[in-house]
């Protein structure tokens, strides 16, 4: 495999890791997000462009778009949380059960 | 020559006579004050022209049917301007243009202060016009115009004072009340096309439809709205907001005959539908007692008179429901004298003390004004039916007729219940307004010597003593009348009024040894016209108003831009997530057993 191909898929594992533990603040898991997003958008781009399949070129403009509103929906909740309870500091999220 | 081949050109004549101030008025202005007396004279000349036309009939019982114009024709349907002289339009058309040039002599003196007297009399001469429009019309289309003409100029002269609340609210009030009953001309006309196509009245009458229920319906509503009959019938009271004249012209003699006239009209149709006739008789039948009982206790000279207007109405629509449509023509032109009599003879009384209307505060005028209390007592006689006067010449056979009919006895005992009514209410105004001590300010000036007041009382006078004879002795009846019956049926209408008379004359001298007690119950009933404006008024509209307002900021506003999308998902998703999720909300401890799965995945798999 190329070592392209690698270097994408480790800075992909990477961000995942990033999302999946993060210390006290919710935003730093969603900018991780985006760092996934953004190591997909450059493999889907770069696999494209290698293996000369025209037609698949659409697919990482595709995966752009969706991740705008994933992006944005992410940013919603992150505004409702904190209009809630003044900061993003994630151990908020279970202090007061309703 | 045949004389009788004027009938129709001097019927032109007469109409064409009065609308030619109308015109002048298009070519110059009307701001000289010759304006007045051309169109009275305009009124006496068609007056005295349409008194031939109306002898010739008498003579020849000759009928005449002008064609004129050809307007247009809608497919089938021809439309033309027709006129029918009749025995009912040639003997109506007299009577009403005497009554509106004593009216409009009577104006000269009432209105003299007025600055915009000028206007008043074109509004009256176009209610006139559209008035014989609608008497002398031969279809539908020409007496749905007359109609509605007469409606418009109901409403001009109602608010004639419009700085007036009242007088505004009033005439909404008619305009309103009249296209009720407009809906059911409409219906009318409509089935007429659609069954019988075609709006003329000899048409129609030819061919003589068999199920002619619900256009009768709609023509009974149109006249129960137009002659102010029970349900339909606060806007005639109300209309006494207008100057005297007014109330004597339109809502006495002419615009409330205005329905009666064309229930007449239709009487070849009527005389075949059972049902209508007894929807008629028990319409006619609940507005002359419920009117008559409103008209018993009020305070205003003219709410009485205008009351007993819509009595008599009852009167004329309990006539036709028993199928004997001259009686209440008859009926209707005799009352034409003594009502417009009465309301101008009260229009003198109010001008001279100083506008006062409320007939506690009247009295002692038997010696001061003699030719106006005379007026009113012959008035009042006339109308109650004494023997030998006018309205003894109609209503005794209305009476007869309707105790030898095979007739509701329900509505005939109100309407003996409601004859004697009428004795008691005029007895209320003779004594409350004539007898007895003043109860005005001393310092009012009371006289009438001026001859523009005098003469019309007089003449309407003469006409309330004979016109009855006059006319009942020169028409041919429709129907034999009921030539013998038991005494005390014979008497029946008399012994009534008399009882009337007595039973008011009675309380009213108990009233100078009364202290004053707190209205009954039933007294604040008739007073307050039977609650029925009161509760009418509002409940109808409150809730169609409330509805269109809630539907005009709710549908758009609230529920499109808001509810309807936004505000409804958000909810939904709400409950149902906060209805399945079980979770904690330990975020941390999900994401690291996500990452420790994954990891464990890989590796075994790897």
């Amino acid at each position: 495999m190329p070592y392209i191909y690698i270097n994408i898929i480790l800075a992909f594992v990477i961000s995942l890791i990033g999302t999946l533990i993060y210390r006290s603040h919710l935003i730093s898991s969603l900018l991780c997000l985006e760092g996934m997003i953004l190591s997909l958008f450059t493999l889907n781009a770069l696999l494209s462009l290698n293996i000369n399949f025209t037609l698949s070129t659409i697919v990482p403009l595709i995966l752009l778009v969706f991740a705008a509103c994933e992006a944005a929906v992410g940013l919603a909740l992150l505004i409702i949380i904190s209009n809630t309870y003044g900061l993003d500091y994630v151990q908020n999220l279970n202090l007061l059960q309703c | 020559m045949k004389v009788i081949n004027l009938i129709p050109t001097l019927m032109l004549t007469s109409l064409i006579i009065l609308t030619l101030p109308i015109i002048t008025t298009l070519l110059q202005n009307n701001k000289t004050n010759c304006f007045l007396y051309i169109t009275k004279t305009a009124v006496t000349y068609a007056f005295a022209i349409s008194l031939i036309p109306t002898l010739l009939f008498i003579q020849s019982n000759q009928e005449a049917y002008i064609s004129n114009w050809h307007w247009m024709t809608i497919h089938t349907l021809k439309l033309s301007m027709s006129f029918k002289l009749d025995f009912f339009s040639l003997t109506f058309m007299p009577i009403a243009l005497f009554i509106t040039w004593s009216i409009m002599e009577f104006s000269l003196w009432y209105m003299h202060s007025d600055p915009h007297i000028n206007r008043f009399f074109k509004y009256l001469l176009l209610f006139l016009i559209t008035m014989l429009i609608l008497v002398s019309a031969n279809n539908l289309l020409q007496l749905f115009m007359g109609w509605e003409g007469v409606g418009i100029m109901s409403f001009l002269l109602i608010s004639w004072w419009h700085g007036r609340t009242d007088a505004n609210t009033a005439a909404l009030q008619a305009m309103l009340y009249n296209r009720i009953g407009d809906m059911g001309f409409i219906m009318m006309m409509a089935w007429f096309t659609i069954h019988l196509n075609s709006w003329e009245f000899q048409q129609i009458f030819l061919t003589n439809p068999k199920n002619t229920t619900l256009p009768l319906l709609g023509l009974l509503l149109a006249s129960a709205g137009k002659s102010a009959q029970f349900g339909l019938h606060p806007w005639l009271p109300s209309a006494m907001e207008g100057p005297t004249p007014v109330s004597a012209l339109l809502h006495s003699s002419t615009m409330v005959m205005a329905g009666v006239f064309t229930l007449i009209r239709f009487y070849p149709l009527m005389e075949n539908n059972l049902t209508i006739q007894t929807s008629t008789l028990c319409l006619g039948a609940i507005t002359t007692l419920f009117t008559a009982i409103c008209a018993l206790t009020q305070n205003d000279i003219k709410k009485i008179i205008a009351l007993s207007t819509s009595s008599q109405l009852g009167l004329m629509m309990v006539t036709i429901g028993i199928n004997q449509p001259q009686l209440a023509f008859i009926h209707m032109c005799t009352h034409a004298f003594f009502k417009a009599m009465l309301f101008l003879s009260s229009g003198s009384i109010i001008h001279n003390l100083n506008n006062e209307q409320d007939i506690r505060k009247m009295g002692g005028l038997y010696k001061t004004m003699p030719i106006t209390s005379t007026a009113i007592i012959i008035g009042s006689l006339a109308l109650t039916g004494m023997p030998f006067l006018t309205g003894f010449y109609s209503k005794d056979p209305i009476i007869e007729t309707a105790n030898m009919s095979y007739i509701n006895t329900w509505a005939l005992l109100i309407t003996l219940i409601a004859v004697s009514m009428t004795a008691s209410y005029s007895t209320r105004i003779i004594f409350f307004a004539l007898l007895g001590q003043p109860r005005y300010p001393p310092l009012t000036q009371v006289n009438e010597n001026n001859p523009y007041l005098v003469n019309p009382i007089k003449r309407l006078i003469l006409g309330s003593i004979f016109m009855g004879f006059l006319i009942s002795m020169n028409t041919i009846p429709h129907t034999t009348p009921q030539m013998t019956m038991p005494p005390h049926l014979k008497f029946m209408a008399l012994a009534v009024t008399l009882l009337g008379f007595t039973v008011a004359t009675e309380l009213n001298n108990m009233t100078h040894n009364l202290m004053f007690k707190q209205p009954s119950r039933m007294h604040t009933f008739s007073t307050m016209l039977g609650y029925y404006p009161t509760t009418t008024h509002r409940v109808l509209p409150y809730p169609s108003l409330t509805m269109s307002q809630n539907l005009a900021t709710t549908i758009m506003d609230s529920i499109w831009l808001e509810k309807m999308i936004p505000k409804n998902l958000t909810t939904m998703q709400k409950t149902a997530a906060s209805l399945v999720s079980n979770q904690k909300g330990l975020m941390k401890l999900y994401f690291l057993s996500f990452l420790l799965s994954i990891t464990l995945g890989l590796l075994i798999a790897l």
